[in-house]
């Protein structure tokens, strides 16, 4: 196996016992970049240089027996929304232009703190604000939507051009691509993950979270990232927690929720057999079903949108009038448009939040976690503007990838998608796992016992997909 | 309920009250978004919400600020 391909996990075991160098795991990593990138579209910057000069002084730090853990000396894609001391944040924007962070986000630096090592910006829908990432290709069928926001920074992961990534999620926006490219995405629970530094999307729905090849590597990432920010008044001080789930993790007696509304209804059938088969699996090692019944299912939605729809404008007001052709088109008309949504309509959403909240509080005193697809469908064709499904109906694209995932966004619940097989066509499923508030221990320990009944994953086949496309075949 | 939708120009002269003067060519477009935006938040219209507070200053684990769980 070469250095680029191993999980995060395995990476950090062989650099812990110096099997390993963090200069070798770099020169890999961005040797597969070199290879895959003119494919993908998946960075915005590949920091090659910077990334060397740090794998070697890691290399050095844990010559002299100065190991600082497992993320130490790793490379790692950021999504480029996350500010970096001296670089741009370019958010994928022309808007953005000339801008350079004058200080590290707090997850940056946490990270940096750990041994990371910074390979690179990873696109992501302009500001956040779209669920495709159109300039980035689906690592399986570049003809095919990374999914988004966070699309470079699950393509980068799926196709070996990251060890693990960081992306941001305010209607889906890890766990969208997380599904679509086949990797595990963890969106943590609302205020665990300081979000200083951060460009916004929607402050009451923005999290900041991991994309990685395994759910162990989510466990592993997150320890590092979580943990108390003034700087971010939505952070909370939660108790110092081993995230890293048993080995071999006994199921028994946990109660796994099955929805019998909301994450059934317009689901291809493919996906809605993948979830069952799933289900089936955790029920195997020892959970028990129980069907559930998803409360206030007709408001998440109007509550998703009436919030983040008065925030983003907010937050982009000033540039919104003073450039507002720097935007892409369907962003800039997004943030027009809200413009002309009300004070009333958005508090009315606000406390739409809190009933909803209160009701999903209800509802996981009666199961541990909640399985269901991550999105509906798996990654539409590139363009492609809208799903149809059998009954006639028509959905946009972004309301399709958006629907199951907002309730976490809504209520601040942690959600976890897991990759759960391929449909006819190749293209990766994802089951979606929700937990209660600050539990996310027990949601990666069912993700990773759910995962370790599936096949060894391999990474996404970027040269042989393209290769066998561009020979028509 | 019903609502009359948005026209154009109402969305012009709406948009220019918030301060943002929109070209005549973006106002077909901005008045059917948020045509479409205020028919799926006006759905939350039917909730009876009582005493309820917003969320907006909400703790994802309840109402403990140390989130202990």
């Amino acid at each position: 196996m070469r250095p680029y391909e191993l999980t995060l996990a395995a990476a950090a075991t062989e650099i812990r016992d110096r099997r390993l160098s963090p200069v070798e795991l770099v020169d890999s990593v961005l040797g597969r970049i070199d290879r895959v990138e003119p494919h993908l579209g998946a960075y915005v910057t590949v920091a090659a240089e910077q990334a060397r000069e740090a794998a070697r002084a890691a290399e050095r730090e844990i010559a002299r027996g100065r190991y600082r853990g497992p993320l130490h000396g790793v490379p790692v894609g950021l999504k480029d929304l996350i500010d970096v001391a001296g670089t741009p944040t370019t958010a994928s924007s022309r808007v953005r232009d000339g801008h350079r962070a004058a200080a590290d986000s707090t997850v940056a630096a946490r990270l940096r703190a750990a041994g990371a090592v910074l390979v690179g910006k990873t696109h992501t829908h302009e500001f956040a604000y779209g669920l495709t990432t159109p300039q980035t290709g689906n690592a399986w069928d570049g003809g095919r939507v990374a999914g988004g926001s966070s699309g470079g920074s699950a393509v980068a992961v799926a196709a070996g051009a990251a060890t693990f990534a960081l992306g941001t999620d305010t209607g889906g926006s890890i766990r969208v691509p997380a599904a679509l490219n086949g990797v595990v995405g963890l969106k943590p629970t609302y205020g665990l993950v300081p979000r200083h530094g951060v460009t916004a999307l929607s402050w009451s729905l923005d999290h900041v979270g991991p994309i990685t090849r395994s759910v162990e590597d989510a466990a592993l990432v997150l320890a590092a990232l979580a943990g108390h920010d003034p700087r971010d008044p939505a952070s909370v001080a939660a108790p110092a927690v081993d995230y890293r789930p048993e080995r071999e993790p006994d199921l028994t007696g946990v109660r796994v929720g099955v929805p019998g509304n909301h994450y059934v209804d317009h689901v291809d059938p493919q996906v809605a057999a993948a979830v069952h088969g799933a289900v089936e699996q955790l029920e195997a090692l020892g959970a028990r079903p129980v069907e559930v019944e998803i409360p206030m299912a007709r408001y998440l939605l109007p509550t998703l949108w009436g919030l983040v729809a008065p925030e983003a404008t907010a937050y982009h007001a000033r540039t919104l009038r003073t450039v507002p052709e720097l935007y892409q088109a369907d962003v800039r008309v997004l943030l027009e448009a809200g413009e002309l949504i009300g004070a009333v309509d958005y508090l009315r959403a606000q406390r739409a939040r809190t009933l909803i909240r209160e009701a999903w509080a209800r509802l996981l005193a009666e199961v541990d976690v909640i399985a269901a697809p991550t999105v509906p469908t798996t990654a539409v064709r590139a363009g492609q503007e809208a799903v149809d499904w059998p009954d006639g109906t028509r959905e946009s694209v972004s309301d399709a990838y958006v629907r199951l995932c907002a309730p976490a966004n809504v209520t601040g619940l942690p959600a976890l998608s897991v990759p759960a097989g391929q449909d006819a066509a190749g293209l990766p499923i994802g089951l979606q796992l929700l937990g209660r508030p600050f539990d996310e221990r027990t949601l990666l320990r069912v993700g990773h016992a759910f995962e370790r009944t599936q096949p060894a994953r391999a990474l996404a086949p970027v040269l042989r997909a393209r290769g066998l496309r561009a020979r028509g075949l | 309920m019903s609502f009359a939708e948005l026209t154009p120009p109402e969305a012009a002269r709406w948009a220019a009250r918030a301060g943002l003067d929109l070209p005549a060519e973006r106002h077909a477009a901005v008045a059917a978004t948020a045509e479409h935006i205020r028919s799926v938040v006006a759905v939350l219209r039917e909730l009876d919400f009582g005493d309820t507070p917003p969320g907006a200053a909400y703790r994802a684990g309840g109402e403990n600020p140390d989130a202990a769980v």
